[in-house]
């Protein structure tokens, strides 16, 4: 296929310059800007013929399903459930990640997913980044939300913070706020 | 008429909604892809212009067009959805050219809101999603994987409930979509989103923008390297990016369409509501961007969709008007634009209304519809059939043949007429002054009739009386050569081309002669069993001056057979079968397939596919042309050959798709015809007609033919008066004035020859024509328009005020006879039993028309009926009278008149939203509303109890896809009372998408028979896309979806003529009829037509 240009300016006429002066502006400035429009050769014949003949109807007598699995369909679990799905996922993923990392093998699991229902799912993105993430995150964390906390998972945040995890839960929790 | 029908498209959509340029059908090719609502256009851009490619039905009305290439392809797919929810992936395989379905899918969700502003459909520039706003406050996304598969689809939560446009921005890492939406109290603004493909997630995006223009409607996503968004107000363009923001005011307008010019984003046209095209450009230094520019160029059609094709040439499509291919001079014309029109697509949606009329009195419906709108409503003459436009004519009685002949073999020109009597032969030329007179070939007999005469080699005239062949030389007109019948044997029939003459006499002999250079030689001679009663030699082969097949038809046994030429030896019979003998044979070819067609003395037509080696038939099929003796004749148009099958309901044969299509002549009886080609009358036929001889010209050979009267104003109704042969039209025209935008109404009464304005009413400020008639009413003999207005004040919800005008056509003019003030919008007009029947809003109002004592005439109020929410469409029938209501479907009222008074009989208790209504037969009504449905409700008289009988029962449900405004009586096509598609009454409609469609009421058993055809093609034909038909079909509106019934899908039906044979076969045998008799069921069908 032909990508050069086929468009041949014709040179600006003479006899433009003399048009009345608001016509002419508009003319020159439209002509300014219509110039150099894209072409790769087609519609270049000086007589474009019209349509030779009717249009085909196609008729379809070929089997029209799709290849298996292209059949699409919409994801049926209500958005607030996936939502939560995806987190669950996500922390569990974490969990993974934060437990070779803080080697906090004492976390029960239970624990850890109350935790993360409870942690605004906003801000579960990137798992990478998990201490510095849950840093932050527990940071906001509120006296309420550390109250629900088991023992276990508030040492294990406390151990994080380098502080001492020992202490009756209300200590703990009182050592965590102080930190914040 | 009958509860069942079927419906059928007479004429496609035009309306154009969306368009889109890519390499669809191979990597080289560009394609410019154009969707008509249920149908897409797949055409080819060449150096020499548009080249049509294919017309694809789509089981849907398309509300997203869009191409796109996953990775990897070296092709672009065709992603289409529709408004029910579904949509597929549609790739070219350019070797079988066929559509392949790469995936498809349901986005509907059980539960949501369809959006108010339309489905949105947008594809990430960078192919990683699909996204679709289908319900208030939801996005869905069907995402790609990396091997450019559809994964399952997802919905996420859009906090946005207004939006008006979402668009994917270029350039973005994670896919971003940019949405402008409306807030409550109506401000608008544009936000970004990023879409976390892995969380299901948006997470905002790099850019926002508050408080934008208050007509901001469409959003340009502007490709890399300057990336960001064109904001498109109704008073300001803005760009946006997350380096720049420009803006620049413009000139108030409503912004429609947007096409893209250069692939770097920096022009881009825009469409207005007013048919303007500018140029808007981004003016940049590299990467930066620098201003915004916009430039008027000139006035299009009102776009819908515009896509710059190549080369300066762009497609304009419309809903409004005829699309156009536009090219953009670099220079303007003397008028300062630089748009030159190249060529238009007839569109004629938007139908509003329309009236079926026999202007021609030749018991041939024509529609006149009111199309398009704004500037560019029209009214459009629609007629089935082929016109014939009358140049000249003589009277001359009892014509017996007919034959143009030129002076020499060379001359483009024909010079002489050959006119056949019983017992003369007149030969007519063109003089000097371009005159048809009675001129003489001497050589010729002329006290003889003329069985056939040709132009042969050697510029040489044959003439074949019943006593001789005649070898007369074009130059001198002298006779060359003869050859006697042998005595006691008279020439029957004869034929003959440049250089052969076949012909019979009694007794069954067939002799066949050869032509020389000045003499005849007879070459062949043999006896049949019967007596010949046609013959043909026209030559099919490659030479174009010789055939080596006859065909003769025969008496007694009803047979054709192929003979081989020069030896005249037997090489195929076919036995027509009856009694009727076949009265003219032709060979012809059609785009390059050669065929036998004979037709019969009861005006029956055959067709065999030939076979020009072995003279073999095959493919017989039958179809009705009229009732009397057919005579074949072939001329060409265009370059094409076609055939012309002169008789009582004269008939041009020609091919399309390799299909044999029949179009009837708008002529009331021909006897012969021969194509005429002089000088003086270029292209014309000569036909002999009862009593005359005339000439004329033939329009283009296609189906439907349009004629467009531009009104620019938009018409709104439609009616026609046959005593004052006018029609009368309510119209409304916009005028720009200053700053202002008004509309002014008006009554105009148009010719109906000319279609001219002879007459205008101007309306009141406000008051709006919103229905007309013609009537007379009893007791006084002239006839009246009628037409009902409403004055729609601004500050009303709803009108409570109208007027009906009485007019009477005088001298040509609207004459004001009576005016009567109605409190309410008169949304439909009746002649009812002499008295005039109006819909005014709620109520339902009979006028009688009084003499006053002054001799004046007054409407005056009779008796009424209240209970719509607004009644407007009615429609009547004795004294039944058949409401359809906005919202509540139809009713169905009598007048008594003993009581004087209207009462309500029954009612359909569906909450159906109507759009039109129409009386099939005293029980059966039928109902168009606003989901593109068709019902058909039925009166229960014979129901035991009053409840049963107060119900209008629903017998018929149908998915039309189509927003039908109107139905009217009436028929496109001559009816003829022998044919069996004769007593099938039809209703035709008209539709916003520009179609013209009818709907057919059969017989049970037919309808049976073809319900049963439809079940087995839905197994043949499949759906584009892997759409399925039945969904496709079914009735569906909010509250409820289910399968059609008691209609038929004409469509599909007819589309059984297009299948090929095997498919044909294999469909006939599994109904167990045989070919030749479903073929000919279903051409029948087509010529409801």
């Amino acid at each position: 296929m032909k990508t050069e240009n086929c468009f041949a300016a014709p040179p600006l006429a003479e006899g433009a310059a003399a048009q009345p002066s608001s016509a002419d502006r508009t003319a020159r400035g439209a002509s300014k800007y219509l110039a150099g429009l894209p072409s790769r050769g087609l519609f270049s014949s000086a007589v474009l013929s019209s349509n030779p003949g009717g249009i085909r109807v196609y008729v379809c007598d070929h089997e029209t399903a799709p290849p298996e699995g292209q059949v699409i369909k919409t994801n049926s679990t209500n958005i607030l459930i996936r939502a939560l799905q995806i987190n669950k996922q996500k922390s569990d993923a974490k969990d993974v990640i934060a437990k070779s990392a803080a080697d906090s093998s004492t976390v029960k699991r239970s624990a850890v997913r109350t935790s993360e229902r409870r942690s605004p799912p906003k801000k579960m993105k990137t798992s990478s980044a998990s201490t510095s993430h849950r840093g932050s995150c527990s940071s906001e964390l509120s006296e309420k939300k550390l109250q629900t906390m088991t023992v276990e998972r508030l040492r294990a945040l406390l151990k994080e913070r380098g502080l001492s995890p020992k202490g009756k839960k209300d200590e703990l929790i009182a050592r965590l706020k102080d930190e914040a | 008429m009958s509860v069942w029908n079927y419906v059928v498209t007479a004429h496609k959509p035009t309306n154009v909604t969306h368009s889109c340029v890519g390499n669809f059908t191979s990597p080289q090719e560009l394609n410019l892809i154009i969707a008509k609502c249920t149908r897409i256009e797949i055409h080819l851009l060449t150096p020499h212009g548009l080249q049509p490619m294919l017309d694809v039905p789509i089981y849907g009305r398309i509300a997203t067009l869009e191409l796109f290439r996953p990775h990897g392809e070296p092709q672009d797919f065709l992603f289409i959805a529709t408004e029910r929810y579904k949509f597929c992936v549609l790739q070219w395989d350019a070797e079988t050219s066929e559509l392949i379905t790469r995936a498809m899918g349901d986005v509907s969700d059980r539960i949501g809101r369809p959006t108010d502003n339309g489905q949105i459909g947008l594809i990430d520039p960078d192919c990683r999603l699909i996204g679709l706003h289908l319900y208030d406050g939801l996005f869905k996304v069907i995402p790609f994987d990396n091997k450019g598969q559809l994964k399952e689809a997802f919905n996420i939560r859009l906090e946005e409930l207004q939006v008006l446009d979402i668009k994917f921005l270029y350039g973005c890492l994670k896919p971003t979509i940019v949405v402008l939406y409306q807030d409550n109290k109506d401000a608008r603004h544009a936000k970004t989103y990023e879409i976390a493909l892995k969380d299901k997630d948006f997470v905002e995006g790099p850019l926002s923008h508050t408080n934008l223009d208050n007509g901001a409607g469409i959003l340009i996503p502007v490709p890399m390297p300057l990336g960001g968004v064109i904001i498109i107000g109704e008073e300001t363009i803005v760009y946006c990016s997350v380096s720049a923001f420009k803006a620049i005011p413009i000139r108030p307008s409503i912004t429609r369409a947007y096409g893209r010019v250069d692939a770097d984003g920096s022009r881009y046209l825009l469409g207005d509501n007013a048919g303007l095209l500018h140029l808007l450009v981004i003016t940049h230094e590299r990467e930066r961007v620098t201003g915004l520019k916009i430039e008027h160029l000139g006035e299009t059609s009102v776009a819908s969709t515009i896509s710059y094709l190549d080369n300066a040439v762009v497609y304009i499509g419309s809903s409004y008007g005829d699309s156009q291919l536009i090219k953009l001079n670099l220079q303007p014309d003397a008028k300062g634009s630089y748009v030159e029109v190249l060529e238009k697509y007839v569109n004629l949606g938007p139908i509003v209304d329309f009236c079926v009329v026999d202007l021609e009195r030749q018991g041939q419906g024509q529609v006149v519809t009111c199309s398009g709108a704004y500037k560019d409503g029209s009214l459009r003459i629609v007629r089935n059939g082929i016109g014939i436009n009358e140049q000249a004519s003589v009277e001359l009685q009892g014509i017996k043949g007919l034959w143009s002949l030129r002076s020499s073999t060379n001359d483009p020109y024909d010079t002489f007429l050959v006119v056949s009597f019983i017992n003369e032969t007149r030969v007519l030329a063109m003089n000097m002054d371009d005159e048809l007179e009675e001129s003489e070939i001497e050589g010729f007999c002329a006290e003889a009739q003329t069985l056939f005469c040709q132009n042969a080699i050697h510029d040489q005239l044959v003439q074949v009386t019943a006593n001789s062949v005649r070898l007369v030389s074009s130059t001198t007109r002298e006779l060359l050569h003869e050859w006697n019948a042998p005595s006691g044997y008279s020439v029957n029939v004869a034929t003959a081309n440049a250089s052969q003459v076949l012909l019979a006499t009694g007794g069954g002999h067939l002799v066949y002669l050869e032509i020389g250079n000045g003499k005849l030689a007879e070459v062949k001679h043999v006896q049949l069993d019967y007596e010949i009663s046609c013959l043909d030699i026209n030559p099919s082969g490659e030479n174009p001056n010789y055939s080596t097949l006859a065909a003769v038809g025969m008496w007694t046994d009803i047979s054709v057979r192929i003979f081989s030429l020069p030896s005249l030896e037997l090489l195929a019979k076919e036995n027509l079968g009856g009694e009727i003998i076949p009265r003219s044979v032709l060979l012809c070819t059609f785009e390059g397939v050669s065929y036998l067609l004979c037709t019969l003395g009861d005006g029956h037509l055959l067709n065999f596919l030939l076979n020009l080696s072995t003279g073999e038939l095959s493919n017989r099929k039958k179809v009705s042309l009229g009732t009397q003796p057919i005579m074949l004749r072939t001329f060409s148009s265009k370059d094409t050959t076609h055939v012309f099958a002169a008789s009582d309901r004269p008939t041009v044969i020609y091919s399309s798709n390799k299909k044999l299509l029949y179009s009837n002549v708008n002529l009331k009886e021909v006897s012969h015809m021969c194509p005429f080609n002089s000088a003086a009358f270029p292209d014309s036929l000569a036909i002999a007609k009862e009593g005359e001889l005339s000439i004329g010209t033939i329009d283009d050979i296609q189906k439907l033919h349009i004629r467009t009267i531009p009104l620019g104003e938009h018409a709104r109704r439609i009616c026609h008066q046959e005593q004052s042969r006018t029609f009368a039209i309510c119209s409304l025209k916009n005028c720009q004035t200053s700053n202002e935008e008004t509309e002014m109404h008006f009554v105009r009464l148009l010719d109906d020859q000319t279609f001219e304005f002879i007459s205008t009413y101007p309306l009141d400020t406000y008051e709006y024509g919103c229905s007309i008639i013609s009537c007379s009413f009893s007791d006084d003999n002239n006839a009246y328009y009628c037409v009902g207005t409403a004055y729609v004040l601004p500050e009303e919800n709803e009108p409570s005020k109208g007027r009906i005008l009485v007019f009477v056509v005088e001298d040509g003019k609207l004459q004001l006879i009576a005016e009567k003030e109605t409190k309410g919008a008169v949304y439909s007009l009746n002649a009812f039993n002499g008295k005039l029947l109006a819909a005014i809003n709620q109520k339902i109002q009979l006028y009688k028309w009084m003499l006053r004592e002054d001799g004046s005439r007054e409407l005056q109020a009779e008796c009424g009926h209240h209970g719509h929410i607004l009644a407007l469409y009615v429609q009547t029938r004795g004294d039944f009278i058949v409401v359809g209501d906005l919202m509540k479907s139809i009713s169905l009222l009598l007048y008594k008149h003993e009581e004087g008074a209207i009462e309500e009989l029954a009612r359909d208790y569906n909450a159906n939203w109507m759009s039109a209504v129409e009386i099939l037969d005293d029980d059966v009504f039928l109902g168009a509303e606003n989901n593109y449905n068709l019902f058909t409700v039925r009166k229960n008289s014979d129901a035991a109890t009053d409840e049963e009988r107060g119900r209008l029962e629903v017998v018929g449900e149908y998915h039309l896809g189509e927003f039908v405004n109107r139905f009217r009586h009436g028929s496109l096509v001559m009816r003829l009372p022998d044919l069996e598609a004769g007593h099938i009454p039809t209703v035709i409609f008209g539709t916003i998408n520009g179609v013209i469609g009818v709907v057919a009421s059969l017989p049970h058993d037919q309808y049976v028979f073809l319900e049963k055809l439809q079940a087995n093609l839905v197994k043949v034909i499949k759906g584009v896309g892997g759409l399925s038909h039945e969904q496709w079909r079914s009735f569906n509106n909010e509250k409820k979806t289910v399968d059609a019934r008691n209609f038929l899908d004409g469509d599909l039906i007819e589309s059984f003529l297009d299948l090929s044979r095997s498919r044909m076969d294999e469909i006939a045998s599994s109904m167990g009829v045989p070919l030749e008799e479903l073929c000919k069921r279903v051409e029948e069908l087509t010529r409801l037509h």
